[in-house]
């Protein structure tokens, strides 16, 4: 027992300190500030953890940090958001994409083809390319031609917050009407199947295998759900548009965080094996590159969403007002759906401040028992803890990478479109959460999964606080002095606690002493 | 004599770009058809405007050229070196305009909080290390954009405006006397060139790229890594203030962005361009990178950043050494291959 006192004396007296310092400040203000402020510090900290737990995986298995990870929430936000407020675009995008990812799953079968290619240098040179090129050209043409229901960023009463603001309004904008004039049908699709098929037999002349996999018909199962997926949604077009538009948005808003989750995970596969890949032997240049691609996916964002922010309404079940609101038991926040509930007499707001801490708490649950119950889990711990004996002992360490990269932008795609509804959407969202995270990180200890939690709970309390007395002010005891923090300091706050705990532990609170 | 004559035929390309960059005004003048002595009394036109490009160019030089020293020769990753810079434009600037000293004095109180700053990192730099290091770093530069974008402090650095209106010494003043201006940023740029080819040459330099590769070994060795990097830093940290003294000088605004993590970003991506740890190839990035910037912005417009962006990433995938590190790679086998032919014709 004093052994582990004296081990862990820094630690045990800077948690007393914060202890004493949230007391202190719990007696500055009155009990239902006090209530407001805590809750809001928990939805900061519940994002900032979606953000920060799946950066802190990423870096505690693959030495990866990824300053994309902003960039990615943010694109999280505006995938949810898409599906949300134009269901309609959604459905018209999934039978394009379904069929342009198609021929890239069928890596089997190309394998098999290539080693049918008479082999000559000279032609295996310069075919591969030919191929891409008019892969990509291809795909081009049906893409500009293709006919997608969207917004327009240039026309205001078409820009996407307009959209947003009619749908909060009740009175949703009807989406521009959109058909196939300038190509075929069955031509657009025909097209994009053989660009897609072009382009990945391309790519699979560069690697030359010796050996080629057997060809079963397990292999042609993901074509065969995307090809499902992309003429299934094309032929039921209008229908499934009808089916989500007619929907409760309490359900969309459902398949939103689900599609924005799933697409996040897809992106995250995809990145970590086309780009990171290659740079394992280059650490630094990892980091040069995802800084690259964090430029990249906000100007693409840019492009396609434009560049004003705009809000995205709350689904009903957070939005209820009228009679009998706010509520101020369960039972009649249930019945009315009102978006503030009464709490120690103070205004809560459902879906900011209770909604997205349980979901944190819900993430932070099922990821624990991912790490900590599960063959996967073990695989990554026991990977963080010593990379090169895991590879040893027989276990594809590479695709656990992959599935950690995917499951980590995944999470913080999550993220974004829970923040949408409370935060708004705009270009400049991800920066200043990841700032949050790489701060949590570098406090809590920046492999370790439950510095992750405390470090973004820290982070997220001390901002609110500060934002709470900014209001009040803090009489300074013995003085007639009254400080006000000033908007600034607010930032400037967690970055100094972050200064200080590394110089004070330079593992963080809870990472592990080397 | 001969051994000027061996430093000549040793330096032949490095003394021609010097050659070039003297006369760069004066033939960017001619192309207008104005003459030489119309570009000696600044007068206005192209060259003007191509001095101002090539003074940007040389303070961004001056800047990638100290991030180098750091980074790519003693192997620490700082992601605060923006500060090293903007302590320096804002110091000068809020020195020349509130405080009313002459450019000398502001010289010297720069050059103190140029050393101020690097023990402050010094004080840092035995207790984290690696990616810490970094973050500690980003650290204290967001403490200081935040404090000089506060508004409590907005009567000295003018807030997120930036910081305007200081009057520059008309001897140097970069309206009237742009071409004195240019020689000062030019000279400044290869007497730091200089001095740190010869850093690096030096045991001390020598010792800092041992850091780099394996600090530990160079602790086994008997080295005490801390003053080698505590001094690194330090000459680091003085030619970035001075950048930033002349950026002031140069430019009517002194943006907050120079003090945001972007801007340790640009001075990555120059490195990078040019080639890690290569010196000149910081030189040859800050010329690729400002010209890319101006092409693209004029050209492209908004979304220049976005190509920006995948040049970013097409340099870390498929040129990583940058390009004075490629040269110097292929340059060895173009060398071998010409051998190969003259020996093949001789045969």
């Amino acid at each position: 027992m004093t052994q582990f006192l004296r081990k862990n004396l820094i630690l045990i007296l800077t948690l007393a300190a914060f202890l004493a310092v949230f007391i202190a400040a719990g007696q500055g203000m009155e009990r239902k500030d006090f209530v407001i402020t805590l809750l809001r510090g928990l939805s900061v900290g519940s994002l900032t953890f979606l953000v920060a737990s799946g950066f802190s995986l990423i870096f505690g298995l693959l030495d990866v940090l990824n300053l994309a990870h902003g960039t990615l929430f943010m694109i999280g936000a505006y995938l949810g958001w898409t599906v949300y407020v134009r269901p309609d675009t959604f459905v018209d995008v999934l039978t394009p994409l379904a069929l342009l990812i198609g021929g890239f799953t069928l890596s089997a079968l190309w394998t098999k083809l290539s080693a049918l290619l008479p082999a000559s240098a000279r032609t295996n040179k310069i075919f591969p390319w030919a191929l891409l090129l008019v892969a990509a050209l291809l795909a081009f043409t049906v893409i500009t031609r293709y006919p997608i229901s969207s917004w327009d960023t240039e026309n205001f009463s078409q820009a996407p917050g307009s959209y947003s603001l009619m749908l909060d309004q009740g009175a949703p904008l009807a989406p521009p009407a959109v058909s196939f004039d300038k190509i075929n049908p069955a031509l657009a699709l025909l097209g994009l199947l053989l660009a897609s098929s072009l382009g990945a037999f391309g790519l699979s002349l560069f690697g030359q295998q010796t050996q080629s996999p057997k060809l079963t018909v397990k292999e042609f199962i993901p074509f065969g759900l995307l090809a499902l997926i992309g003429f299934g949604a094309f032929a039921a077009n209008d229908a499934l548009t009808a089916f989500l538009t007619g929907l409760s948005n309490n359900w969309l808003f459902l398949i939103a965080l689900l599609v924005a989750t799933l697409s996040g995970i897809g992106l995250g596969a995809l990145m970590e094996s086309t780009l990171i890949r290659p740079l394992y032997s280059r650490p630094i240049y990892q980091l040069m590159l995802t800084l690259g691609m964090s430029a990249i996916g906000i100007e693409v964002v840019r492009a396609i969403w434009g560049r004003p922010e705009f809000v995205m309404p709350k689904p009903d079940i957070f939005s209820g007002s009228g009679q009998g609101c706010p509520a101020t038991t369960l039972a009649a926040w249930w019945d009315k759906n009102c978006s503030i509930v009464l709490l120690f007499e103070g205004r809560v707001r459902v879906y900011n401040e209770i909604f997205i801490p349980l979901v944190g708490i819900l993430v932070l649950i099922a990821v624990w028992i991912l790490l900590q119950r599960t063959r996967l889990g073990m695989v990554i711990r026991a990977g963080v803890q010593d990379r090169e004996m895991v590879e040893a002992l027989g276990i594809n360490v590479r695709r656990v990478f992959t599935l950690v990269f995917a499951l980590g932008v995944g999470l913080a795609a999550l993220g974004g479109i829970l923040a949408a509804p409370s935060m708004g959407l705009s270009n400049a969202m991800g920066e200043s959460l990841l700032l949050n995270a790489l701060i949590a990180l570098a406090i809590g200890g920046l492999t370790s999964y439950p510095g992750a939690a405390l470090g973004s709970l820290l982070v997220g309390l001390l901002q609110q606080f500060m934002i709470k007395y900014g209001q009040i002010g803090i009489a300074i005891p013995f003085t007639e002095i009254i400080f006000k923090p000033t908007p600034p300091i607010v930032p400037a706050s967690t970055v100094l606690l972050m200064v200080i705990i590394l110089l004070l532990m330079p593992n963080g609170l809870l990472g592990k002493k080397e | 004599m001969n051994s000027l004559a061996a430093i000549f035929r040793q330096n032949r390309a490095s003394l021609l770009t010097l050659l070039g960059l003297v006369l760069l005004p004066f033939i960017a003048g001619m192309f207008e058809g104005a003459s030489p002595a119309a570009v000696w009394v600044n007068a206005a036109g192209t060259s003007k405007f191509i001095q101002g490009l090539a003074i940007e160019i040389f303070i961004l030089a001056l800047y990638a050229l100290s991030f180098d020293l750091i980074f790519g020769i003693t192997g620490l990753l700082s992601f605060g070196h923006s500060m090293f810079f903007s302590v320096g434009a804002y110091l000068t600037g809020i020195l020349l305009k509130s405080f009313g000293l002459n450019l000398w004095q502001t010289i010297g109180v720069v050059f103190l909080a140029a050393i101020a700053q690097a023990v402050l990192f010094g004080i840092v730099l035995p207790r984290v290390k690696g990616i810490t290091f970094a973050l500690v770093t980003l650290g204290m530069a967001s403490v200081f954009h935040i404090l000089v974008m506060s508004r409590e402090l907005g009567d000295y650095t003018g807030a997120d405006v930036g910081l305007q209106g200081v009057i520059v010494p008309d001897f140097i003043s970069p309206a009237n006397e742009r071409l004195r201006f240019y020689f000062v940023a030019l000279a400044v740029m290869v007497l730091a060139y200089l001095l740190y080819q010869r850093f690096v040459a030096s045991p001390t330099g020598r010792v800092c790229v041992a850091i780099r590769e394996n600090e530990g070994r160079a602790r086994m060795l008997g080295y005490n890594t801390f003053s080698f990097k505590f001094a690194a830093l330090l000459l680091s940290s003085i030619t970035a203030a001075f950048a930033g003294t002349l950026h002031c000088l140069y430019q009517p605004i002194v943006s907050p962005n120079t003090a945001s993590m972007g801007f340790t970003v640009t001075a990555l991506l120059i490195v990078l361009l040019g080639g890690v740890g290569t010196l000149n190839g910081a030189l040859v990035g800050a010329l690729v990178y400002r010209l890319l910037d101006f092409g693209l912005r004029r050209y492209i417009g908004e979304s220049a950043s976005f190509i920006n962006g995948a040049i970013y990433v097409a340099f870390v995938l498929f040129i990583p050494y940058g390009i004075v590190g490629t040269w110097m790679l292929k340059s060895f086998e173009i060398k071998k291959g010409w051998e190969r032919l003259v020996g093949m014709v001789k045969k």
